[in-house]
């Protein structure tokens, strides 16, 4: 008997203990490029949503097309990032190019898992009765009816620097404190690089083969603080400002003019609230 | 909310105190402490040819558990229990995720007082055959959907009993926010002689859920995303009424059941919108419709031969605590499945998912026992959507021949059409086709040792293109040893001889013939069973209408524990 138990062992411990490691972007040290902060006007509550998704996920596009839909309903209220990542995002042998990032599947990791596809997370908030942060389709609008309703705490300024040239972009993001966020556990700023209409294979209701021809909107493709967000150490009381430079140099492969910036402001601790969020392109 | 976490932690300490005060003071006094453990413990190994990878147990977490550990305690006329519960990184809520939370999983209280019948905290219950109702657990999937509430019920006479609840559905360590209410009068009524004897069980019920504001004002901001045709005024309470009977004269036996559900927010996953640019979309749409079903089984049984004969119709008939829960989640009624419950690996391969909107299913089996030496099983069930398009349809024939005490053999086929495009939301997918013969052969070497074989061979029909079904023909084989009363080891082996359609393709870009190998040790001791498994098992989206779900293969080692005590 104990032969058999050491066998099992064994094979438990020869193929095991490997895990996959999280990344490590120690904070670059970015020269300043922003401008003395000015009072930021004309903006109203901006919500953030999160949508999960995969090439190899059939239900996706009906979800992708009701956030178009919201989009539309929502205008600039609504900062809206496609993530793929999850059991779905792994690319087909034919893909052009894989959407799926490591850091991607680290947000997922940090938001978690959903039950089922299509899914989104909203201002990254646990609405009543919901499993986790994660919504299903139909949760979607009601979710952002309901963070519309709250005032910004903060507000969001984006000042992007592109020189196409060198493909780098440099970036100012400036935030303006309209409540006192100190008594807060902590504060986090995240800012992600999206790629609006890229082509590339998607598996659709229509036919058992993946569309070569499908258009996925705001992808994501990387984030310039960490995955979860920096840690804001200034002062963030009533009415004070916060400026951080960031830069990053586009890959060929992204198209620069359908490329984007966005920035967001979410808390730590015990919830991963987002207090508000905005997009800029160049 | 923190008045009731107040409360429900200090009923939880009553508890302990009572199940401390009797473990102290030993049971002189009477009263009886019982329970009973279920641990499982998971080692996931990576194997990403296979599908076992991109979760977090087999990215990083490593290690999976779930424990339950139940006590009940009786005494002075009162029933306590308490159930705790643990789930660390485990992957049975979310197969394709971790979730981890520990905590008084359950707890009651019941007395009755005369014909007076009280129970409170989380109970499990239904009404008939669960149709309207049903508060049940179901552990491999993580179903519990105990209602956190009180239930209160009365004899009125020897044969009549009549019960009403109220409360809310278990979510997990939380609890949602609707509000389930209702009640049932059940009773018996015997007639005729000796010999001549028969007897009617008839009963009725009623169930209603009021949705909270929350749930509500989710519903509206959806619906005014809708065009005017698709908009619907939500409804916060809907009524389920049911009537059923169970009619026994002699070997026969009938239940009938009838089921009515007032206008109800449902969730259609086929639904199809039309966008602003006027293109159609098909996905999870919500719509407001009354629902039914009518369901009914006939049996016969007598002297070594069984009949029965179900059908069942649904339409409409998704009850769950608030439109927006998928898949198995927040489930209020249970519908019984219509098609055979299979145990053997291939034969239990394609399963006939209940569909809550539209089904109309039929189901008949006979059972025929020679002697105890020969005896034969035979199982057909077709299963249609309400426009009469298949979606299940199986043939079982089962043969069992016993020789001398020492060997048994049994054999037989099974023949199954499955309609992946519904069950799974596979766009396209041919219905699946299988013919799969398997055998099981038992040999008893001495008193107390014994040797199994199993085979099965599912064959997978051919798409046009001549690619095999899904993941197209298997072969399994098993070979188990036991040595009573205490030991059984198994080996086995999932082959996929013939590779189809939806297999895994290697590093070579061909299509993989993969083993999927198994071992199992099991000892039983007394009360306590303890096993020990290192499984690579095949992986499957499942999905429920347009929400996907995806089964990722497992891979890697599982202990399990069971005690009861």
């Amino acid at each position: 008997m104990r032969k058999v138990l050491f066998l099992f062992a064994i094979i438990a411990l020869s193929s095991a203990c490997e895990e996959i490691s999280p990344v490590i972007t120690p904070v670059m040290e970015v020269e300043s490029i922003c401008d003395d902060p000015a009072p930021i006007t004309d903006q109203q509550r901006q919500v953030l949503v999160e949508e999960f998704t995969g090439v190899r996920c059939v239900n996706c596009p009906a979800g992708s097309a009701a956030l178009e839909e919201l989009i539309g309903q929502h205008g600039d209220q609504l900062v809206a990032v496609s993530i793929h990542a999850g059991s779905f995002a792994p690319p087909y042998p034919e893909s052009f190019d894989t959407l799926r990032t490591a850091k991607g599947e680290e947000i997922l990791s940090f938001v978690g898992e959903p039950l089922g596809y299509p899914t989104a997370v909203v201002n990254r908030k646990k609405f009543p009765g919901g499993f986790n942060l994660q919504l299903p389709r139909n949760g979607w609008p009601g979710a952002i009816e309901q963070e519309l309703q709250e005032d910004p705490r903060v507000l969001i300024d984006i000042k992007n620097n592109y020189d196409e040239a060198t493909r780098e972009l440099e970036t100012c993001v400036t935030l303006q404190m309209m409540d006192d966020l100190s008594a807060e556990e902590s504060v986090f700023l995240t800012v992600m690089l999206l790629e609006n209409n890229v082509v590339d294979l998607q598996l659709t209701p229509e036919s058992s083969e993946p569309d070569p021809n499908y258009v996925h909107k705001h992808v994501f493709r990387d984030v310039l603080t960490s995955a979860a967000g920096n840690l804001i150490q200034d002062a963030v009381t009533a009415g004070s400002f916060v400026q951080q430079s960031f830069a990053i140099t586009l890959k060929e492969k992204y198209k620069a003019d359908d490329c984007s910036i966005i920035a967001f402001v979410h808390l730590g601790g015990d919830t991963k609230v987002v207090l508000q969020a905005e997009k800029e392109s160049w | 909310m923190n008045l009731l976490q107040t409360l429900r932690k200090i009923l939880a300490a009553s508890a302990l105190l009572i199940f401390g005060i009797n473990c102290g003071f030993g049971q002189n006094d009477g009263g009886t402490l019982s329970g009973n453990l279920q641990a499982n413990g998971n080692f996931f190994i990576r194997d990403s040819l296979i599908g076992a990878a991109n979760t977090p147990q087999y990215d990083r977490q490593l290690y999976g558990a779930d424990a339950w550990l139940n006590l009940s305690y009786n005494n002075w006329g009162f029933d306590f229990g308490l159930r705790f519960d643990l789930f660390n990184n485990s992957n049975l809520l979310n197969p394709t995720g971790s979730f981890t939370g520990e905590g008084i999983g359950r707890w009651y209280i019941h007395k009755k007082v005369d014909k007076f019948d009280i129970s409170v905290g989380y109970l499990y219950d239904q009404i008939g055959s669960g149709i309207i109702f049903r508060a049940f657990e179901q552990r491999p999937l993580l179903i519990d959907n105990a209602l956190y509430g009180a239930r209160l019920a009365y004899d009125l006479g020897e044969n009549w009993q009549i019960k009403a609840f109220t409360g809310r559905q278990k979510q997990q360590f939380d609890i949602y926010e609707p509000v389930i209410k209702g009640g049932a009068i059940d009773g018996y009524l015997s007639f005729g002689e000796e010999g001549r004897f028969w007897a009617i069980a008839p009963g009725l019920g009623v169930v209603n859920r009021t949705l909270d504001d929350a749930s509500m004002n989710s519903i509206v901001a959806t619906v005014n995303t809708y065009t005017k045709e698709d908009a619907f005024v939500p409804r916060y309470n809907t009524y389920a009424f049911s009537a059923y009977n169970t009619l026994s004269a002699g070997p026969w036996t009938w239940y009938v059941e009838a089921a009515y559900k007032t206008e109800d927010n449902l969730s259609d996953p086929f639904g199809e919108f039309v966008l602003s640019d006027s293109s159609l979309v098909v996905g999870d749409k919500l719509y407001k419709a009354p629902g039914t079903v009518f369901y009914s089984s006939l049996s016969y049984a007598k002297s070594g031969l069984g009949i029965s004969v179900e059908g069942k119709r649904t339409e409409n008939f998704d009850f769950r605590v608030r439109p927006q829960e998928q898949l198995n989640r927040g489930l209020v009624n249970f519908l019984p499945p219509m098609a055979r419950v299979n145990t053997y690996r291939m034969t239990a391969r394609y399963n006939a998912a209940t569909q809550f909107l539209g089904e109309m299913a039929v189901q008949a089996d006979i059972r025929y026992n020679y002697k105890r030496k020969f005896s034969v099983n035979a199982n057909f069930s077709n299963i249609t959507d309400l426009d009469n398009n298949l979606l299940y349809r199986e043939l079982y024939t089962e043969f069992t021949y016993k020789y001398k005490r020492t060997w048994q053999f049994l054999a037989g086929m099974q023949i199954q059409r499955y309609n992946q495009e519904v069950f799974e939301f596979k766009p396209d997918a041919p219905i699946v086709e299988t013919v799969t013969p398997y055998f099981d052969i038992l040999y008893k070497i001495s008193r107390r040792k014994s040797i199994r074989f199993e085979g099965q061979y599912m064959i997978a029909g051919k798409d046009d293109k001549g690619e095999g079904h899904d993941y197209g023909s298997w072969l399994f084989g098993l070979v188990e040893f036991s040595v009573a009363p205490s030991w059984t080891f198994t080996v086995s082996d999932m082959f996929n001889i013939d590779p189809g359609k939806a297999s895994p393709i290697d590093d070579s870009g061909e299509k993989a013939a993969l083993h999927y190998p198994r071992f199992d040790v099991f000892y039983t001791h007394g009360p306590n069973r303890f096993s020990l498994s290192y499984i690579k098992q095949v992986e499957g989206v499942v999905c429920t209408g347009g929400i996907c779900r995806l089964e990722p293969a497992f891979s890697g080692v599982r202990f399990t524990v069971n005690s009861n005590f």
